[in-house]
């Protein structure tokens, strides 16, 4: 008998913040969607909060991760693995300009935090995890374990 | 001006056609121009156009980037659309004034407000 190890699928959230299926459905409808649930999510005129988008792609080499995060500043943006989850995470403080400026917002400073985890597989080289930041999206480039990956060896038939 | 999106299905003819969303966006007023922030993540420079014929402010911006054909994707949450955002300009816009900056995908648009409805102070004479 075989025991395999049973692998959740790599985007899956750690426990602490399983999504729930409202959260699901409304993931669906930001991507059908994308102007109704800016709408609904403070409006127009809100800031964006929370979560960004992520797509993964996969590859002989392992997994790439891209992020939309629009808007940040490369060193306010910080990607960390501890424990097998992948944290992403975006801090920004926009001080504003002038005090006439004050005057006609609610506060003088904004703050946009936004974070996801991810949960990552087993088979990666996590010191060779890298990342950049390119016109707002976040690419993170996750590698395969050498001995992970598919090797050919050629038998000789006698 | 009301800033409102106008006819944003409409496609673009001479590209092929490929899906465009809305971008998410944002508009603020300060005394001397309309300040509207687009979210277009994805976008190089190059691939941003900027017009502004008469009555609107047309905003197409393309996604430069597309996946390897080697690479799979496992996990898709972000629409493979192009952006297109269409405003309606008043007369309360100087047309001629309109300023673009792009950074890091966050699309600023600068729209100073025309001389004439800017406030002006009248001095009362005698």
């Amino acid at each position: 008998m075989k025991l395999i190890r049973y692998q959740t699928s790599p985007l899956f959230t750690p426990a602490s913040s399983y999504p729930t299926l409202r959260d699901e459905m409304d993931r669906l409808f930001d991507v059908a969607f994308p102007a109704l649930s800016s709408l609904q999510r403070g409006g127009l005129f809100g800031d964006w909060q929370g979560e960004f988008p992520v797509d993964l792609y996969q590859d002989k080499e392992g997994f790439t991760l891209r992020a939309e995060l629009p808007g940040f500043r490369k060193e306010d943006i910080g990607v960390e693995v501890a424990d097998g989850i992948l944290t992403v995470t975006g801090h920004q403080k926009t001080q504003t300009a002038s005090e006439k400026e004050k005057a006609n917002t609610a506060t003088a400073v904004q703050e946009r935090r936004v974070s996801r985890a991810i949960s990552l597989p087993e088979n990666l080289a996590l010191d060779k995890i890298q990342a950049a930041y390119e016109n707002g999206v976040l690419t993170v480039t996750l590698p395969k374990r050498e001995e992970v990956k598919p090797k050919q060896i050629a038998i000789e038939v006698k | 001006m009301s800033l409102l999106t106008k006819n944003n299905n409409h496609v673009s003819t001479e590209t092929p056609p490929r899906r465009a969303i809305v971008p998410r966006y944002e508009v603020k007023e300060t005394a001397d121009a309309f300040i509207v922030t687009a979210y277009v993540p994805g976008v190089d420079r190059a691939a941003l156009e900027t017009q502004v014929d008469g009555e609107s402010l047309t905003v197409f911006a393309r996604r430069t980037w597309a996946p390897p054909a080697e690479w799979t994707a496992v996990y898709r949450e972000t629409p493979a659309a192009d952006y297109r955002l269409a405003l309606e300009l008043d007369h309360r816009v100087n047309r001629d004034a309109v300023r673009a900056e792009l950074n890091q995908g966050v699309l600023t648009l600068t729209l100073p407000k025309a001389e004439a409805v800017k406030p002006r102070r009248i001095e009362i004479k005698g």
